[in-house]
């Protein structure tokens, strides 16, 4: 039998770091994918003289080499920042709402947002700069907490990052009620909140601050060749570290050991079995306790039920044969809503029939030279926070695709004013069942768990080490303790990976 | 930090509820329902019916079209739904090797909800000579996914498309038009049907009882014989006027020197890129001195080596040496055949159709690339 120091299950952002994390801890490592590309969502496609993004609207905390994020940080310790082409995204959001006549563009940079803040709603300055000032001490208090490996002494936290502390159970809403901000610049600021898919009365103030701060202060980037040149560096990387990447490999079973419960080997679709005893599973905890292990714990399948699937995505891709100045698109990212009250908003995408939020980009905006001269190319975006998707009668599915699509064209449309419609030359839609199928996640869900106030960032990794139920199995991506998120998926592959360099050592 | 957060009067209330973060995680986890977690779910089981994987098909009948021209009928045990004009791959073993091949799928939504599927099949190659030849009643193949992105987009497409077919490239306008027939798409839709003479035409009697119902016209077109009521020459601008006016959008599916010749045509007519839809071919082979190389192939924890001809591609000299590896459009354009590239010069057959990164980092599409030395790739396996 092949025997292996690790088994990473999963080649998405989480499996690909904690692959990388475990070669440079000197383990032998496997990585199995079940797709023919590596990245999970992290990808692209072709469609005639298009190449399509398939999620990265821009990642986040990356920064320059002289404002360095922490992805950046992360990725020149994985020693991939230099394998990739980057680019910055100019600037950050334009928020629509239909409901309260609300049309903002934001810049990045904290001075530059607030300023403009100002500008729109005057008297707005005071909350705002205090919001971010909270946020940088949530960002200073999450640096000091992983820097002592979660075990953080209540003391020091008391006296360095009290605000952090008195503000870390609250949601969004209840922090910016303390704060006093006008409703107008509330409604801006809480743009980004599909990003992370709860209502801001459900979501985690912590884990929103945490987010709107790593935009601002660093900016936002892009690698040229859309997020397809990222996973392709970093399985560059793994090889060149000696690790052992198969496609096209499903791992069926998690084999365990009748001795403590904890991992024994692993099997893949092909019947091979393989010999480890760590595991770092970058799929749904409810997917691995629920099809590929046997005599689960009760007290893991009690959790795991507990647990809260966040938005199924669906997207649309347009190439269009007329350039971003033609056909009328301004700005590189759009968030358009029928409300700015978030839990309003929530309830209306559960069906197919009343979702019409979407998170649009255009690219060109960004890197003008992402597709031919003479042309541009958008995806819109939504997420479906029910199973509406699966309730269809299969003859429905191509109509409802079809529904949706001619509803984002028709939105964006109408609250831009742009004219696309007369020059789409490729579209491309992919739906809750797509991504179902795509990475094999429950439900078609893009975002993992929900950030619900109860299960958000700050319990998560408070609970960490608790969360470490079956000995030699950490999961990494999405559905793991920093949340969703291109940057956040990173992040659980580097701590998954180095904590299972530890747990390896320790074993000896 | 300039100022104090306090929610409750006494920030101490603030603090305490931060405290328990924790203890009301682990109580809600300790609530939780202890029934067995999901093994499935709606969302995911509705994906097997729109992607239902490869699986076993067993032919059920075969019919004569024309002298070269059968189509052969599938059951398969699962439903699944597609839209006309896709293809779907039909695989089987025939001698060593793992052969199969991509064909537009033939048949209405209702036969595909009961896992049934025809292709029509001109006689041509390798395969298609052993569905002629060897294939009878009974016999087990395996199909793949709908597949490709040939079809109508009612979300883009103009209200009336004109289809040129050239020879077997009819099939996916046949389904299309049962489409059309039964409610399932709503467009009007003109074929313009090339083939040799008046004998050539499959499916010619289905094809005009479909256009007796209206929303469908069939114009055929012969280029070696002369006869009354078909169309005589090639197919062109000439006819493409003659036949349609306004918006269109045309959709094409033949042979390449036919595409050569339309490519011209429709640029003459001034018609643009996003009305006009091609579905590529099968790459052949190419037209050199023939040499053989080494091909070192990874799949998996196994490494062969196997001989590759500079006439054919790599894809084929795996497939010839019996290997199981992947492949579904075999034109460059799917991407399911992606492998990486570890030494070795190759050279593409028509336009490079890969990621921008996979340039950059050194993955080809085995079914398109040729190759011009001893080469080693990693290729995943067939699923
Ligand atoms: C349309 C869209 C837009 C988005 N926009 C953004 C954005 O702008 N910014 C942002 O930060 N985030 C965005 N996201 C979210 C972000 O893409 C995800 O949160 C992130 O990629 C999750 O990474 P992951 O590590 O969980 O891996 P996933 O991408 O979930 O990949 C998991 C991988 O594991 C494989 N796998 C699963 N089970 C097995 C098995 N048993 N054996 C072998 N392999 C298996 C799957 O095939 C898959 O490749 C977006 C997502 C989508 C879909
Ligand atoms: S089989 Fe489609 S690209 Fe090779």
């Amino acid at each position: 039998m092949r025997k292996y120091d690790a088994v990473v299950i999963g080649a998405g952002n989480g499996g690909l770091v904690a692959a990388i994390r475990l070669l440079q801890g000197g383990a032998k490592v496997l990585l199995v994918e079940k797709h023919n590309l590596p990245g999970g969502f992290a990808t692209s496609f072709r469609r005639g003289r298009f190449e399509f993004e398939a999620s990265l609207h821009e990642l986040n905390d990356f920064g320059t080499a002289d404002n360095a994020g922490d992805v950046r940080v992360l990725f020149d310790e994985l020693g991939v920042t230099d394998k990739i082409d980057w680019m910055e995204i100019p600037e950050a959001y334009r928020v629509i709402c239909t409901a309260e006549g609300l049309d903002a563009t934001m810049p990045f940079g904290v001075e530059a947002y607030i300023d403009k803040m100002e500008s729109y709603v005057p008297g707005s300055r005071e909350s705002v700069t205090k919001f971010f000032d909270l946020a940088e001490e949530v960002r200073l208090a999450q640096a000091y907490s992983s820097s002592v490996n979660g075990k953080t002494d209540s003391k020091v936290m008391m006296k360095e990052y009290g605000n952090f502390v008195r503000a870390g159970s609250y949601s969004v809403n209840e922090v910016l009620d303390v704060l006093k901000m006008p409703q107008k610049a509330r409604d801006i600021l809480g743009a980004y909140w599909c990003y992370l898919g709860a209502n801001l009365s459900d979501m985690s103030f912590v884990h929103y601050a945490s987010m709107v701060n790593r935009y601002m202060k660093r900016g936002a980037s892009m690698p040229k060749m859309r997020s397809h040149e990222i996973s392709l560096a970093l399985v560059d990387r793994i090889l060149e570290l000696g690790g052992d990447v198969l496609m096209n490999t499903e791992a069926v079973k998690i084999l365990t050991d009748e001795s403590d419960g904890g991992v024994a080997g692993v099997v893949l679709d092909d019947g091979t079995e393989i010999e480890t005893r760590h595991v770092v599973a970058n799929c749904a905890p409810h997917v691995v306790y629920g099809r590929m292990m046997d005599n689960v714990p009760e007290d893991v399948v009690k959790a795991t039920n507990t647990r809260k699937f966040a938005g199924r995505g669906f997207t649309m891709f347009l190439g269009l044969d007329k350039t971003a100045d033609e056909l009328g698109i301004e700005n590189h990212n759009y968030f358009i809503y029928d409300t700015s009250d978030t839990a309003k908003q929530y309830a209306l995408m559960r069906t197919i029939r009343d979702n019409s939020a979407q998170a649009t980009v255009c690219l060109n905006r960004a890197y003008p030279e992402c597709s031919p001269e003479g042309t541009c190319m958008m995806y819109f975006t939504t997420l479906y926070m029910a199973d509406d998707w699966g309730r269809l009668k299969p003859s429905d599915y191509f109509r409802a695709k079809d529904y949706v699509a001619n509803k984002m064209i028709d939105r964006f449309e109408k609250d831009t004013g742009a004219k696309i419609r007369g020059s789409i030359e490729e579209i491309s839609v992919a739906t809750p069942v797509t991504y179902a199928r795509y990475c094999g996640h429950p439900e078609g869900v893009i975002y993992g768990y929900e950030s619900q106030y109860w299960d958000g960032l700050m319990p998560r990794l408070l609970m960490m080490g608790e969360d470490y139920k079956v000995r030699g199995l950490r999961f990494a991506g999405g559905y793991s303790m920093r949340l969703s998120g291109y940057s956040s998926a990173y992040f659980s592959g580097d701590i998954s990976g180095r904590q299972t360099v530890g747990d390896i050592k320790k074993e000896g | 930090m300039s100022f104090v957060f306090k929610k409750q009067v006494l920030g101490l209330l603030d603090l305490i509820r931060f405290k328990k973060l924790v203890p009301n995680r682990r109580e809600r986890f300790k609530n939780g329902s202890d029934s067995p977690l999901p093994k499935t779910y709606k969302v995911n089981e509705a994906a097997k019916i729109i992607h239902p994987g490869f699986r076993k098909a067993v032919l059920t009948e075969i019919r004569d079209e024309t002298a070269d021209t059968k189509t052969f009928f599938f059951r398969t045990d699962k439903p699944f739904v597609f839209k006309a004009g896709q293809y779907a791959t039909l695989g089987c073993k025939v001698g060593d090797s793992e052969v199969s091949r991509p064909y537009a799928i033939v048949g209405t939504a209702s036969d595909a909800l009961d896992g049934k599927l025809g292709f029509t099949v001109k006689k041509t190659g390798f395969f298609s000579g052993y569905l002629f030849d060897e294939a009878k009643v009974g016999d087990e193949f395996t199909v793949g996914d709908p597949s490709g992105e040939f079809y109508y987009e009612p979300v883009k497409d103009a209200g009336k498309v004109v289809a040129i077919a050239g020879g077997s490239g009819i099939a996916p306008f046949y389904t299309l038009a049962c489409a059309i027939a039964d409610g399932t798409e709503k467009l009007d839709l003109t074929i313009l049907y090339g083939a040799r003479t008046s004998a050539d035409f499959a499916l010619k009697k289905e094809l005009d009882a479909l256009a007796a119902i209206g929303k469908i016209k069939v114009v055929y077109v012969t280029s070696d014989e002369k006869k009354a009521g078909f169309e005589h020459g090639f197919i062109g601008r000439d006819l493409i006027t003659k036949y349609a006016d306004g918006d269109f959008t045309v959709m094409m599916c033949g042979p390449d020197a036919m595409y050569a010749f339309l490519d011209k045509e429709l640029a003459a007519l001034n018609i643009p890129l996003r009305r006009i839809k091609k579905e590529p071919n099968c790459v052949g082979t190419r037209d050199v001195a023939e040499k053989e190389y080494k091909l070192t192939v990874h799949i998996g924890f196994d490494t062969y080596e196997v001989p590759a001809k500079s006439t054919e591609t790599l894809l084929v000299a795996m497939e010839r040496a019996g290997l199981k590896v992947p492949s579904k459009c075999r034109a460059g354009g799917c991407g399911f055949c992606h492998s990486r590239l570890v030494s070795g010069e190759y050279s593409i057959a028509g336009a490079d159709k890969r990621r921008l990164a996979d340039l950059k980092f050194g993955y080809i599409h085995p079914c398109c690339s040729y190759p011009d030395s001893d080469m080693e790739l990693v290729v995943p396996k067939a699923k």
